[in-house]
């Protein structure tokens, strides 16, 4: 397997597409080969100032501990853990986070071990090696290891509680497939999807798979921000966080972190969607459900 | 088009941009001069301001709804419009209230804050109409045309973006530029806009492209722009085309930065006669194995040289050589 890498500096860095592919082998994608640390880290550009949340250590001990914590189990379990973890060590404003070559870094440069061992696929049984897909190093931010992570806690977190973050996590086919919808950068709308969740009104991943798709096509004519409004955005309590990052402890690793003190997501229009929702689901094509069932 | 199962006023929804208020760090505040946005391009270029630490900005937006026919018609109730602002590449959606300037009224005006953190390069603004249709409500009923652009980091309220043009040593310059030590310029793909690196150890460019030289300099720096600019739309294409998100049912998808942007102006050349979404499609069938890839090639130069103005240049650079040699004659 991909070993952690030998050389780690002091500081995350970026990493652009174009410098990543060099590193990107068939033999790491298959987890045979390790990641050439002190030959990417002359290639990558190191963030420059000193602030305290861009170390690279404070995320590394963070991703140590999922790797201990998780041996065994199913690598999958480890994502609602280390979601709101992550996103509370590196406390970054959402124009960092859409920083691309960071997220490459955090993978190549940081965690190559993580995401090989997150991320390998079983092998197959006609005997052909497992393989980590490539977009787990540079994919999208639904996509890639570490920014997948990162965007669920910030979009499902309500102010500074994650726990809504942790349950959307624990549904891999919420993650995948509401990730990658606009609709979720509504935050009533988020949380609604959650709680969807947490009643047991969708269980399986099939049923995920209907919920979703059949929400993203109602807001094509129904503007959730009107039906369900959402509170004024402001960034302050998001600015006061991250200046208390250098003041913070590590991550807690058996109780949750808290996000900036943003106000919540009035209940009210939560409780709208989660009704709105309902009705949208119980129309939906699931695989496999009989329309008695859905009655 | 698209077809909704409810009524749907016909008349335009429009917008503007009045004001731009910034506001910083202890108490900054700076009102944006009318230069900062265009009612024609409909983009605000926030790189006007004086100050670079700002940290909100706060627009203020009048739209113009088809009053008249809503109150005639009848089919709607409880109107309201909305601005929205919306982000891609940050996942950031902000949502504002207009209200009418009269009750009835065709006017609607409001403000809408955003923050910079939230953003990284251009957000986009769109106006909506909601209101209650046949009992539901929420209901979109009617939406602006264009969107407006709000750009962070442009100094001039303008669409249309030139490519980024840097000098720099790529003998000294980062390892990856090392490798093309040789090369006078290379087009750097990797950030949020294409970048083309002029390498300042090639002697005489970057003078040459900077254009304070003589005449014959001047005729040559335009084909070597034509030229460059050439190698950068046939680079991007290939950039924007190989990189592009497939849904479940094998439907490519243009991408929200300047990629799609790139696609968008280049694949009415390369595929003519078609939508710029099958356009796509077949360009992107054809790249990835049912054949046809190396047929498209001519069309994607001719795509490439169009947007460079190669045919211009030339023919600007035909006359020129024959002025230059009238002058030396007479």
């Amino acid at each position: 397997m991909t070993s952690r890498p030998e050389y780690l500096p002091e500081r995350l860095a970026l990493l652009s597409d174009v410098q990543a592919a060099e590193y990107i082998s068939a033999g790491l994608l298959e987890g045979r080969e390790d990641v050439p640390s002190i030959a990417l880290n002359k290639v990558a550009e190191p963030l420059p100032g000193d602030e305290a949340r861009l170390g690279l250590h404070r995320v590394r001990d963070l991703i140590d501990h999922a790797l201990a914590k998780f041996q065994g189990e199913r690598p999958t379990a480890a994502d609602a853990w280390l979601a709101p973890r992550l996103h509370e060590t590196l406390r970054l404003t959402r124009r960092e986070a859409a920083e691309k070559r960071l997220w490459t870094y955090m993978a190549l440069g940081v965690a190559p071990d993580y995401v090989v061992w997150r991320h390998l696929s079983d092998s197959k049984a006609d005997s052909s090696r497992g393989r980590v897909a490539r977009d787990k190093f540079v994919g999208p931010h639904y996509k890639q290891a570490f920014a997948r992570l990162w965007w669920a806690a910030e979009l499902f977190r309500n102010g500074s509680d994650y726990r809504p973050a942790v349950v959307a996590c624990g549904s891999q086919d919420m993650l995948n497939s509401a990730l990658r919808l606009d609709v979720i950068d509504h935050r009533p709308t988020a949380l609604a999807l959650v709680r969807l969740i947490e009643g047991g009104v969708v269980r399986t991943g099939r049923e995920v798979n209907a919920l979703t798709p059949a929400v993203n096509a109602a807001a094509a004519t129904l503007m959730y921000d009107v039906i369900a409004p959402d509170v004024e955005r402001d960034g302050e309590p998001m600015r006061d966080w991250i200046e208390g990052a250098e003041s913070a402890l590590p991550s807690p690793r058996n109780s949750l972190p808290e996000g900036p003190e943003e106000e919540g997501v009035p209940e009210k229009a939560v409780q709208r969607l989660v009704a709105h929702f309902e009705d949208l689901f119980a129309d939906a094509p699931v695989r496999g459900r009989t329309s008695d069932e859905s009655g | 088009m698209r077809a909704y199962p409810y009524h749907r006023p016909t008349g335009a929804v429009t917008a503007r941009v009045t004001a731009v208020r910034l506001s910083g760090p202890g108490g900054h505040r700076e009102q944006l001069d009318t230069r900062a946005y265009s009612v024609v391009e409909q983009v605000v270029a926030l790189g006007r301001a004086e100050r670079d630490d700002w940290q909100t900005a706060r627009l203020t937006l009048t739209a113009t709804v088809p009053a008249r026919e809503i109150e005639t018609k009848g089919h709607w109730s409880d109107v309201t419009v909305v601005a929205v602002l919306t982000e891609g590449a940050t996942n950031t959606r902000t949502v504002a209230r207009l209200t009418p300037d009269r009750e009835g009224g065709r006017e609607w005006t409001g403000e809408i804050e955003l923050d910079r953190d939230d953003h990284l390069d251009r957000a986009s603004l769109v106006v909506h109409v909601v209101a209650t249709v046949g009992g539901v409500e929420g209901r979109l009923i009617a939406s602006t045309d264009q969107e407006w652009l709000i750009d962070m980091t442009a100094e001039a309220p303008l669409r249309d973006r030139d490519i980024d043009l840097s000098t720099v040593s790529f003998a000294r310059g980062s390892e990856w530029l090392r490798s093309f030590r040789d090369a006078p310029w290379i087009l750097d793909t990797a950030g949020r806009m294409p970048v083309v690196r002029l390498n300042s150890d090639f002697e005489g460019i970057v003078a040459l492209v900077e254009g304070q030289g003589s005449k014959v300099e001047s005729v040559i720096r335009e084909m070597l722009l034509a030229q460059m600019g050439t190698d950068v739309w046939t680079a991007v294409f290939h950039t924007a085309i190989g990189d592009l998100e497939i849904e479940d049912d094998g439907t490519p998808l243009l991408p929200p930065d300047w990629r799609g942007e790139v696609l968008r102006e280049m694949l009415p050349d390369i595929v003519p006669g078609r939508s710029v979404e099958d356009a796509l499609r077949e360009v992107h069938i054809r790249r990835t194995g049912e054949g046809g890839w190396a047929d498209l090639q001519p069309r994607i130069q001719y795509a490439a040289s169009r947007r460079a103005e190669v045919p211009r240049a030339l023919a600007d650079t035909v006359r020129d050589i024959e002025r230059l040699d009238q002058e030396t004659r007479a």
